[in-house]
């Protein structure tokens, strides 16, 4: 196995960390999905520490709540009993889970200082059973994941991590810059490793791989494959990001500066044999030896340096009594406190077990009371919304209008609300609504990828305006300038000096205005701001000669402006002709051109034969063919079940969020658009469903949209609940006074659901208040996202109506009759949405059970590193996962972690086979979610267990 | 001369170093108490003694004092920790006796403050060492923001008092060489003792090995008299200085 095959075993522990700009959420133990659930997070606990499930109090309180029916709870726990062969009652188990586990560490604080005697055979069994009886095992348990830099701070009381911690991260951050700073590091392109021996003036001549090998060597690393673990470990979110970039082909950055994890490695290494080389212990076989000679020192210096070692025995240390017996003494106090929690819980359980045999109960209760707690947990919602769903009767009324949103469980209660103000239709589907496409945005030059982040858009769409815009572009032009005055200003070294005083005060209007007055100030600066004319998309294919009519000009206007550069003003056209196709054909150049010129034009500005078929093959990607568009309606009206009795007004409305001073305001944006806002996936569909050429195929596909039915796009800002209708010039006047009517019925909703919402958000209790949370740049909570989402539905909205979900539930529209016998719709939800929703779930699941080792801490401390992500105070590692703010309020968890539970409308045969051909198959069959199939056919409801569907309710 | 070596014998910590620290029965929460009360006697002391330092002695205190931060950077013990810090501040009571004792008060009380932390610690975890204690402020606000009031106040940071009855002394005092050496020891060990407690205790992530407890009402009562008498006497040295 060639080092990189032994890197490439290890990386998948590590999760994927996309840039924050456009935020993805994402399991964080994705690497682990080829697991079951349970056995995924208890091997991920070894490897990263920390906690899984909530602690055993917080189930308490919830089945205190009722949340947790009793039954429920019990059946769970007699199957663990049954699996694990315990020969206890049921009140036994339960009385441990209810009364002694969650006191089980108050319960040890309070023996500390109690004097009481305990029972020798417990203590022998104890002691014999405990991993102190083989110090060399527990050793080796202790260095598990340390560095060998790390250990020697923990035997000789060095501070070597932190300083190599720091230079990496400050050369990583470096490199990774995507436009942070000013002042770039140069020779990027070079590579990483190759860019760092010039950082470090390393005189090395091989590549990073090699430095890899020979540095183990070095070390003497006995397990290649876990020292790379141990290493990926430390920074694992700079980790994630390196990984990430290196396995995209589109990242731009990476295609300019590469960066690959090897490289990552091979500099954590160097840092190590510097650091290590003048140290005590310098490789591992020395380390070998002196712990072999010192075991008892080297095991109580490792526990102190990871706060294993309590009060007493670091006070006898600190008063230099001797190692051994002051490991002695630590062992025998644990090993009392251990003996004495069993023999006080036994006070409250009245077993009449011997204590050694409850001992060992006691433990294996303990390692399975958080999945016991989930279960019960999850089992109660499953039962609960089951009776609730079951026994409805949809009824058929015609809608005056329809409106689809996206799947988020933020438009639930929107949606609710619309539905009670007349006989409107609502819709939920995956915000891209099927349709991936790179958009670009008017007046921007870069492309955003409108899709889930595991579907690469195959589809270009171009924002252009439709109407005079000197205004915008006056505006814009200030705004630029302004910008660059002010930013040169700051850069300058000197300039900053004076600047302060001088146009300080000029910020202070900002700063006092937002601070006391920010709806006001918003108004104010939202006047100044450029505002975009109408724009249409373009959403025709090029023909062959408008694509190299495009290329030319792109090619024309850089020679152009090159040759302006190096004063030749007297190039005619013919003549720049001559030169692109010398360059792009290799023809011979009429022109005496010096060969720097030649060279800008074909290194600086990429005008090579390679980058000429990439243009053509990038502008042959605008737009959608015919048959293009039909398919995409097709495959987004057949997804959600709309494909007859369609009302005057087909509204389909996507969602972004506002607020200010927000580095996450991405992850409150659409996920299913790579945590975008979806109103260009929404106008681009309205547009093809209102062309008439789409209208009369898909008509041959069965599905009859009326002549009068209008595609409406909207977008619903779900920081205030806004929603705003676009290209509404395509109704008559006739039409326009009827969707006045809509529109008023939308913005009543608007406020309904801002009630709503309010009553949950703290300190907000009017929509005036929800609006300046918004513009707040001291808000760390502008709205609570994705919080507390539990479960998706996805079957017809007929059957779930009636249900106030509160922003709970993924509501994804399917109706299994308009599916083929091959399930391929329903395959479909699972292989975007269903994905999506899992990612968005357990990365708020781990972000709650362990915020310190899943999530991204308190976003107070945050600072924004390289435009990628953001790391605590000056330096840390990059933060994954979601600050505390958005997953816990005043120290308790808001967001209730269970996993995604997935009630699907259909019959099991059906789901079945969209399982089987999913690329979501692992993680249903392995329980990372809980598929629930209401099955109408067969009067059945079914959960999935253990490997198999069994039946939970007859209908 | 007498008084003088009464006042060294109780403010400073030879004895302590010599005699008490080597007997096992004698605890660091024993000390703290002795050498709590031997200041607030020689405090007592010399508002009826008027007295005269003599340099040698002040030179022993500042030596021991230097010492004193030397051991107090070994130390993760509140009651060491305690009784160091008024063995660090012992030369500017010799130097100062009497006019120094708004500063010593304020200092006892601080130094209370972190001898009753320790209490809690040793009552609930076994002993009043705070090495693994870690990210209090975190997962236990009030303990935090105790122990943030006395090591800010120990640290000579205003608005606390110790930092103004440290200065309104130093104001009002002619420099000499020696002054200058008890001042900048006392100003340097101060701070950077307490900002290295802080950084080990106070922040940081919080210690998953262990169960954080909370304090009583009981518990909270005597830090809020404690943190009330901090905020009363920094009024009145503010007046100090001011007026």
């Amino acid at each position: 196995m060639s080092i990189i095959e032994k890197l490439n075993a290890v990386k998948s522990t590590v999760p994927h960390y996309w840039p924050i700009g456009s935020f993805i959420h994402h399991n964080p133990l994705k690497g682990f999905e080829n697991m079951h659930f349970k056995d995924g997070l208890s091997k991920a606990q070894s490897i990263f520490g920390g906690k899984v499930y909530m602690d055993s109090s917080y189930y308490k309180d919830l089945y205190e709540e009722g949340k947790i029916n009793d039954s429920i709870f019990e059946k769970n726990i007699k199957k663990v009993l049954s699996d694990k062969g315990f020969n206890i009652p049921l009140e036994f188990a339960k009385k441990f889970l209810m009364e002694v586990s969650p006191q089980w560490s108050s319960l040890r604080v309070e023996l500390i200082s109690k004097v009481e005697k305990t029972d020798d055979e417990l203590y022998a069994y104890l002691q014999s059973h405990s991993l102190y009886s083989d110090e060399k095992a527990w050793l080796a348990e202790l260095i598990k994941h340390m560095t060998l830099y790390e250990i020697n701070d923990a035997l000789f009381g060095l501070d070597d991590k932190d300083g190599i911690e720091k230079s990496i991260i400050e050369f990583i951050s470096r490199f990774l810059d995507e436009d942070q700073t000013t002042m770039h590091m140069p020779n990027r392109d070079l590579g990483m490793f190759e860019v760092f021996k010039l950082f470090e003036d390393v005189d090395y001549t091989k590549n990073a791989e090699s430095f890899v090998e020979e540095a183990f060597k070095e070390l003497q690393v006995q397990d290649i494959e876990s020292y790379f673990l141990t290493h990926l470990l430390k920074l694992h979110g700079w980790a994630g990001f390196i990984k990430y970039r290196s396995e995209d082909p589109d990242n731009v950055s990476q295609q300019e500066y590469p960066s690959q994890l090897i490289d990552y490695m091979a500099i954590r290494l160097y840092y190590e044999l510097k650091a290590v080389k003048n140290n005590k212990i310098s490789t591992f076989k020395i380390f070998t030896a002196y712990a072999e000679a010192n075991l008892s020192d080297v095991i109580l210096q490792l526990l102190k340096h990871k706060n294993m070692l309590f009060g007493i025995a670091l006070d006898e240390l600190e008063d230099n009594e001797e190692t051994t017996k002051v490991l002695a003494d630590h062992v025998k106090n644990e090993l009392h406190l251990d003996a004495l929690q069993i023999q006080h819980s036994n006070e409250v359980l009245q077993s009449k077990l011997p204590l050694t045999e409850l001992s060992t109960i006691l433990d294996k209760l303990r390692e399975e009371e958080g999945y016991i707690w989930l279960k019960s947990l999850e089992d109660t919602y499953i039962s609960k919304y089951v009776d609730e769903v079951i026994n409805v009767v949809p009824v058929k009324e015609k809608a005056i209008a329809s409106a689809t949103f996206c799947l988020d469980v933020r438009s639930e209660v929107i949606r609710r609300s619309i539905e009670r103000l007349g006989a409107y239709e609502t819709f939920g589907a995956g915000g891209f609504l099927g349709l991936p496409i790179a958009f670009v945005e008017f007046d921007k030059a870069h492309e955003l990828f409108l899709a889930p982040a595991i579907v690469k858009p195959q589809n270009v769409v171009f924002e252009l305006p439709v109407e005079a815009h000197e205004e915008y572009s006056l505006k814009k032009g200030m705004h630029k300038t302004t910008k660059k005055v002010l930013s040169d200003l700051k850069n300058n070294p000197y300039t900053p000096y004076i600047m302060v005083e001088a146009i300080g005060w000029i910020f202070g209007i900002t700063l006092f205005g937002k601070t006391f007055s920010p709806i006001k100030t918003n108004k104010f600066f939202s006047k100044m701001k450029p505002s975009k004319p109408k724009t249409s998309y373009t959403l025709d294919k090029l023909s062959e000669d408008e694509i190299e009519f495009y290329v030319k000009k792109l090619h024309t206007k850089i020679i152009h402006t090159v040759l302006d550069e190096h004063n030749k003003k007297n190039c005619s056209d013919v003549d720049v002709e001559n030169i692109r196709k010398h360059l792009l054909f290799n023809d011979s150049l009429h022109k005496d051109l010096s060969d720097t010129v030649i060279h800008e034009l074909q290194t600086s500005y990429q005008i090579t034969p390679e980058d000429y078929e990439y243009q053509k093959k990038k502008l042959a990607m605008v737009g959608f063919t015919l048959e293009e568009k039909v398919s995409y309606l097709h495959k987004y009206l057949t997804m959600i079940g709309q494909v007859e009795n369609f009302p005057e007004f087909v509204t389909i409305i996507g969602h972004g969020s506002i607020s200010d001073n927000n580095p996450f305001e991405s992850a409150l944006d659409c996920g299913a658009c790579g945590g975008n806002i979806s109103l260009p996936n929404t106008r681009a569909l309205c547009m093809i469903a209102n062309t008439p050429d789409v209208r009369d195929k898909i008509k041959e596909k069965g599905i009859d949209i009326p002549k009068n039915t209008k595609f409406i796009p909207g977008l619903h800002i779900t920081s205030t609940d806004e929603i705003n209708f676009f290209d509404t010039e395509i109704l008559n006047d006739e039409q326009s006074k009827k969707f006045s009517k809509i529109q008023d019925d939308f913005n009543k909703a608007s406020q309904l659901s801002s009630e709503e919402r309010s009553q949950t958000l703290p300190f907000t209790n009017t929509k005036k208040e929800m609006l300046i949370k918004s513009m707040d740049w001291s808000e760390t909570r502008p709205e609570w996202g994705l919080a507390r989402n539990m479960g998706v539905f996805a079957g017809p909205r007929s059957y779930t109506k009636h249900l106030e979900l509160n922003n709970r539930f993924f509501m994804h529209s399917y109706d299994y009759k308009v599916d083929n016998e091959n399930a391929d719709i329903l395959k479909a939800i699972f292989d975007g949405p269903l994905i999506v929703g899992e990612w968005i779930n357990l990365e708020h699941y781990f972000s709650t059970v362990d915020n310190h080792v899943y999530g991204a801490g308190s976003k107070v401390y945050h600072n924004i590193v390289s435009k990628v992500g953001v790391f605590s105070g000056n330096y840390s590692d990059l933060k994954i996962g979601l600050p505390i703010q958005s997953v816990y309020l005043e120290g308790k968890a808001y967001h209730e972690p269970v996993r995604l539970i997935s009630f699907i409308e259909a019959p099991l045969e059906m789901v079945g086979k969209a399982v089987e051909n999913s690329i979501a198959k692992e993680f249903i069959l392995n329980e990372w979610i809980r598929p629930v199939i209401i099955d109408r056919e067969a009067k059945k409801v079914y959960s999935y267990e253990n490997g198999e569907f069994i039946v939970i309710k007859e209908i | 001369m007498i008084y003088n070596i009464l006042f060294l014998i109780l403010a400073a910590g030879v004895p302590y170093y010599l005699i008490l620290e080597k007997f096992p029965a004698i605890k660091s929460k024993h000390i703290f108490l002795l050498s709590a009360l031997a200041l607030l006697s020689s405090i007592v002391l010399s508002l009826y003694v008027p007295n005269e330092h003599k340099t040698s002695l002040v030179i022993i205190s500042l030596l021991n004092a230097v010492y004193t931060i030397y051991r107090a950077t070994k130390t993760t013990n509140f009651y060491k920790l305690a009784y160091y810090f008024i063995f660090v501040n012992a030369p500017f009571f010799v130097l100062y006796e009497g006019e120094s004792s708004l500063y010593s008060i304020s200092l006892l009380l601080s130094l209370s403050g972190l001898y009753l932390i320790g209490r809690f610690y040793e009552k609930n975890y076994g002993s009043a060492n705070y090495r693994y204690i870690t990210g209090i402020t975190l997962v236990r606000p009030y303990i935090g923001t105790y122990l943030t009031f006395y090591l800010i106040a120990v640290a000579l940071y205003p608005p606390f008092p110790n930092s103004l009855f440290f200065l309104h002394y130093i104001l009002g005092s002619e420099s000499n060489p020696l002054w200058f050496a008890v001042v900048i020891t006392l100003f340097f060990g101060n701070f950077f003792l307490s900002m290295g407690v802080m950084k080990k205790t106070l922040f940081g992530r919080p210690n998953s090995n262990i169960h954080y407890v909370h304090m009583t009402i009981k518990e909270k009562i005597p830090h809020i008299l404690i943190v009330g008498m901090l905020l009363l006497f920094s009024l009145y040295g503010l007046k100090e200085i001011l007026l």
